[in-house]
């Protein structure tokens, strides 16, 4: 670890200040503003009325409030594993696939990427006009293929929509994971691989012995990654089933439910301000618990393997 | 680093000049044209999709004052209470605001942003006092123009009524035998979905069920906490919208609300459940000569009529304005039977409280007032004190609505869904 000096202090200065001022003055303020307002009360955006926790003890005691963040927060957490299965589990082995030589994976690699380049709104309502039955894209394709008996009311049904929803954000983000692993793999010695190979290693020892312990931190990063980005997230719900998380709240998520409790009336599910900063508030917590919980797990992993 | 702080400084001043140049250029524009001070008004609302017809009714008031210039400026539905509520916490809000009724407009009152009207336009005594309800306090102070009131029934499409001889059904058991015609001969009876749930309740519940809850009188019941949603008449109501739930189309938990308008309005579906506002966009769909309208139809034949007549729109004058003086002469032509006429006729399925005689040029909008004079005019059954707080009576009814449809409640369960949530209103 580097030591700062009386000679570096300056340079230090220079590198951090532009980053650090900019980050305070975008992040850290307007979180630590947020929190403020989740002490506060009142109507409308400027709040005047001093509450102290009382906006907390509403949030988890009465069962209006606590039912809807309890059932957001359930939610969430389905979310995240199915993204994580899809786009961390899929994901490697895919990347394990593409840096292969073969003819074309060059190629492969690089298309592969596509869809993270699109804006997440755009995505939700392309899955979303594909998935209405009328005039029924998908419909058409899955009779076409003689799979007709199992078509559902996608993004109607309370079963399947969170589902739909993870698999469209997977679908775009998969190919970041995909990156991610490449680049890992692309480090690993060719000559490690080489000599397990003449030990008689298959694909699998290949993939199990070698590859997943080089890639791990990686697997950490890109887990931390999605963790924080589905506990944020809010785009894809809105685009593909409205602010509300239709239906029936199946699909409301931390970023829904925040956007709905701040910013709407009540009759279409406003909390008003304070309520809404405080789910920010909860929001925030469970997110820098949830990092800290990732990083020390795989931290262990790490030392385990070393 | 002398020379970064120059050239720092240099970029400063030059942004500075631009920025100085363009103010003095927008106030020479301001001021050119017309002799005096032309002042423009900034109207907001939450219908985007009027900015060509609400443009058309303000020239013709600029027309009559032409120093005040009217810019309307809608910001999406779905956005709008947001929006609203953050320019005007930051003192950049419009200068006349489209508000919503009762609750959701006492809101933005209450964050002393509005202006007393009661003072301002005496003109409003003579306004029908239901409608004055919606925008005034408890007390009786009036902070917005009662603009707009919407209708909710049921739109059909002639030429396939007509290929089966079908009339316009009077009561529910009509309705079902219809429906039930249309479904045997393989036509699609409702272009009706249940992904957006607001229209379940707003249309279908508030608009439909009211002659089985027992319309304004039930309504009247809700609000001084007499009657509770488990009661035996609104689950009755519950239940006739069930009925309908076989004549849906297939995949209808998936079909949102412009699918919906999509189906009925190019002609593949026989029926569609909807309210008022909705002509314009049949219109745009082309084919207005094929669409008819029939009123909610009553649960037996003699039964008095429950029309949803719902309080949709008010305007409001933000107290911070910069021009009160333009914006009082504006809002006292909002309150008038001139603004009245030219609005109904731009906004066919909008009807205007401004007391006096109206002509209507539009065929559905005739018909859909042809039912007012012979019926009990209502509001929307919970949005008035149920929804108030979250979750409010409005949104609970939408939710329990669908997951009855998607058969997650049965029907009594739905009816304790919307009591167990309304609990706040009951303490």
């Amino acid at each position: 670890m580097l030591i700062a000096n009386k000679k570096h202090w300056k340079f230090l200065f220079i590198f951090i200040f532009p980053a650090f001022a900019v980050y305070t003055l975008f992040m850290l303020l307007p979180i630590l503003n947020s929190m403020r307002y989740s002490l506060f009360s009142g109507d409308g955006l400027a709040l005047n009325e001093f509450v102290g926790l009382d906006n907390y003890i509403k949030l988890f005691t009465e069962e209006r409030y606590y039912s809807k963040f309890w059932n957001a927060f359930g939610n969430n957490i389905q979310f995240f594993i199915i993204v994580t299965l899809i786009q961390n589990i899929l994901g490697f082995f895919m990347a394990v696939l593409l840096t292969r030589t073969f003819k074309g994976s060059r190629f492969m690699r690089k298309i592969s990427f596509l869809p993270t380049t699109l804006s997440v709104l755009v995505v939700g309502f392309i899955f979303k006009l594909i998935l209405q039955p009328y005039p029924g894209v998908f419909d058409s394709v899955l009779k076409a293929i003689g799979l007709g008996k199992f078509i559902l009311p996608w993004l109607g049904d309370p079963n399947s929509a969170l589902v739909i929803v993870a698999v469209a954000v997977s679908w775009q983000f998969f190919g970041e994971s995909v990156m991610f692993y490449a680049s890992g793999i692309d480090g690993i010695d060719d000559s490690i691989i080489e000599a397990a190979k003449i030990d008689g290693a298959t694909i699998w020892h290949e993939i199990f012995y070698i590859i997943l312990p080089s890639v791990l931190p990686i697997v950490s990063i890109v887990t931390i990654l999605i963790f924080i980005g589905d506990f944020t997230q809010f785009d894809i719900i809105y685009a593909m089933t409205s602010t509300k998380g239709d239906p029936g709240y199946s699909t409301d998520i931390f970023g829904s439910l925040f956007y709905r409790t701040t910013f709407s009336s009540a009759e279409r599910g406003g909390w008003g301000t304070g309520m809404g900063a405080t789910v920010a508030t909860m929001m925030f917590i469970v997110v820098a618990i949830g990092v800290a919980g990732f990083l020390a797990f795989f931290n262990r992993r790490k030392e385990a393997l070393n | 680093m002398k020379k970064i702080v120059l050239s720092f400084s240099l970029l400063l001043i030059s942004l500075l000049a631009i920025g100085c140049s363009k103010g003095t250029d927008s106030n020479v524009t301001g001021n050119s044209g017309v002799s005096g001070d032309r002042v423009k008004i900034v109207v907001t609302s939450w219908r985007t999709e009027d900015i060509d017809r609400m443009d058309r009714i303000n020239a013709e008031f600029t027309k009559k004052y032409p120093n005040i210039e009217i810019d309307f400026q809608p910001v999406k539905d779905t956005e709008y209470d947001a929006q609203l509520k953050q320019s005007l916490a930051a003192g950049v809000g419009a200068d006349v605001i489209f508000l919503r009724s009762y609750d959701s407009g006492y809101q933005v009152y209450k964050t002393k942003s509005l202006m007393n009207l009661s003072e301002m336009l005496p003109t409003l005594k003579t306004f029908p006092s239901s409608a004055l309800a919606a925008w005034a306090t408890p007390e009786g102070v009036s902070y917005g123009i009662p603009s707009a009131g919407v209708v909710h029934g049921v739109y059909y499409r002639k030429s396939i009524f007509k290929k089966y001889n079908l009339d316009i059904p009077k009561t529910w058991d009509d309705f079902i035998s219809v429906a039930e015609t249309l479904q045997k001969n393989g036509e699609t009876v409702f272009a009706q979905g249940t992904k957006d749930n607001w229209m379940l309740y707003e249309v279908m519940y508030a608009g439909l069920g009211a002659n089985f809850y027992g319309g304004e009188v039930a309504r009247q019941k809700l609000l001084r906490k007499e009657a509770r949603m488990t009661d035996p008449n609104f689950v009755i109501a519950l239940e006739k919208m069930k009925e309908l739930q076989k004549y849906f189309p297939k995949g209808f938990q998936a079909v949102d609300y412009v699918t919906m308008q999509q189906m009925f309005g190019t002609g593949a579906a026989a029926m569609f459940m909807g309210g008022s506002w909705e002509i314009g966009i049949f219109e745009d769909l082309g084919g207005l000569d094929d669409v008819g309208y029939f009123a909610p139809p009553v649960a037996k034949a003699g039964d008095k009529l429950q029309y949803c007549f719902h309080v949709d729109a008010g305007i409001a004058a933000n107290v911070n304005t910069q021009y009160p003086n333009e914006v009082k002469i504006y809002m006292e032509w909002l309150a008038s039977p001139e603004y009245a006429q030219l609005y109904m006729n731009e906004l066919p399925g909008f009807f205007s409280y401004t007391p006096g005689s109206y002509t209507l040029n539009n065929e559905l909008a005739k018909q859909m007032q042809s039912y007012i004079s012979d019926s009990v005019p209502t509001v929307r059954t919970v949005w008035e004190g149920l929804s108030a707080q979250d979750p409010s009576g409005n949104a609970l009814v939408g939710e329990a609505i669908q997951l009855m449809y998607a058969d997650t409640l049965t029907i009594p369960e739905a009816a304790e869904y919307i009591d167990d949530g309304l609990s706040w209103f009951y303490k």
